[in-house]
């Protein structure tokens, strides 16, 4: 199952960057948040990882992801190593002078067969409201 | 009466015969994983669980999580909270529930062992605690699960102190874990003491037990050992602060009672109404 949100900001690509680049700052960002820890030492870079858990129907749902891909100010790329199979990306790109689009994805595949599909099928409104709150919320940090 | 007690001797002799020596081996995480979409809907859409204070369970240490049992002979606080724990810590976290040695040894239930369910026993259950694997008890069992539906936030552990001394003699905490909703998943109407006495199941089956409910689709349903289907009550379970055993074990148990009773109480506040929640 793929979800995507995408926002155009008002403000340039390095702005954007100096939050979506410090994962840090994820816990003000991601609403539904049940777990955030960091589990590797220094800055964010690729093989950086993360536990992860969000709030999805009634129980945290999530796993250990890991930081595949850190092209500044342009992509930041992630996949689960534990829990729900699961690729996210945030993606930015110019959208004219001082804005910037950004847009926010999630593919993500429970096991289980059939179950797996209609859970994945099912969770994806909730999933998709978290990704559009998400972006709501790196607006007002970067716009305010 | 020497017939009947060695009838009654026999037929103990042989359940106990048959309950499996706790393999913890038999526990999947691959398919556990493959289960846990299914049971996500259910908790999800069905019983529309919320489950609160999992970081308040220790991450890297054994544990005991002691919790009030509700629901008959299908309780959905277990699997809700299996379900949470699995999703909160990962499959790869050796997690084990104790439970009743019928249930253990009932033929349709034995893939519940590869979700790491085994008898409930000390033996069991310290093999798993020695393990490092964290392991959920309910100690209240066939007493608490069958108590009147009026009685549903009254948490009674029936004075069994057994997970204390588990405890202290493993060195790890307890962690309370209260929940409410499982109780009105049916209407239970009473433990039925008098007629387990009366069919002398209390020695045989080690059954202080033989429930009287109303529950779907048997109407009138006594004993409840063929399960019932259960009403879709919003299931809210709640983790405690962790609990180290340091003094004696009936002040710990007092103590675990206590926090069970306060967090049941707080979750029933919010409870609007029976069943919806």
């Amino acid at each position: 199952m793929r979800v995507e949100r995408r926002i155009t900001l008002n403000t340039d690509r390095d702005t954007v960057w100096k939050v979506l680049g410090d994962p840090d700052c994820y816990p003000s960002l991601l609403p539904h948040l049940e777990r955030w820890e960091t589990t590797t030492e220094g800055p964010a870079r690729v093989g950086s990882r993360y536990t992860v858990l969000w709030k999805i129907g009634s129980i945290p749902v999530g796993g250990i992801a890991e930081v595949v891909e850190f092209d500044e100010a342009r992509d930041l790329a992630w996949i689960n190593i534990t829990g729900v199979t699961q690729r996210g990306r945030f993606r930015l790109r110019d959208a004219g002078p001082g804005r910037t689009t950004v847009t926010f994805r999630l593919a993500y595949h429970s096991d289980g067969g059939l179950l797996g599909l209609i859970a994945d099928r099912i969770a994806a409104r909730q999933v998709g409201r978290s990704l559009s709150e998400s972006l709501k919320n790196l607006q007002h940090l970067v716009e305010s | 009466m020497t017939g009947v007690a060695d009838i009654l001797d026999w037929t103990r002799q042989q359940v106990i015969a048959r309950v499996p020596k706790a393999d913890l081996d038999q526990r999947d995480p691959d398919y556990i994983r493959d289960q846990l979409p299914g049971l996500w809907m259910l908790a999800s859409l069905y019983f529309r669980a919320d489950v609160r204070g999992l970081d308040r369970i220790p991450a890297h240490r054994p544990v005991l999580l002691v919790g009030n049992h509700s629901g008959g002979n299908v309780p959905p606080d277990t699997f809700v909270f299996t379900l949470a724990f699995c999703s909160y810590f990962g499959v790869e976290r050796p997690f084990y529930q104790l439970v009743h040695n019928l249930v253990a040894v009932y033929p349709m239930l034995g893939w519940l062992r590869k979700f790491g369910t085994v008898a409930a026993s000390p033996e069991n259950a310290r093999l798993a605690l020695e393990s490092g694997a964290a392991v959920l008890v309910y100690p209240g069992g066939d007493y608490e699960v069958y108590r009147p539906s009026w009685q549903r936030h009254v948490v009674d552990l029936g004075g069994r102190t057994g997970f204390v001394r588990l405890a202290r003699e493993t060195a790890v905490p307890i962690v309370p874990v209260a929940s409410v909703g499982g109780q009105e998943t049916a209407l239970f109407l009473g433990r039925g003491r008098w007629l387990a006495r009366l069919l002398m199941l209390d020695k045989v089956l080690r059954l202080k037990s033989v429930p009287i409910s109303v529950a779907l689709p048997w109407g009138v349903n006594i004993t409840d050992w063929l399960g019932h289907i259960p009403l879709p009550a919003k299931i809210v379970i709640e983790v405690q602060e962790p609990i180290e055993v340091t003094h004696d074990d009936q002040a710990v148990y007092d103590e675990v009672v206590a926090s069970l009773q306060a967090g049941v109480n707080r979750l029933a506040a919010e409870r609007r109404f029976p069943v919806i929640g």
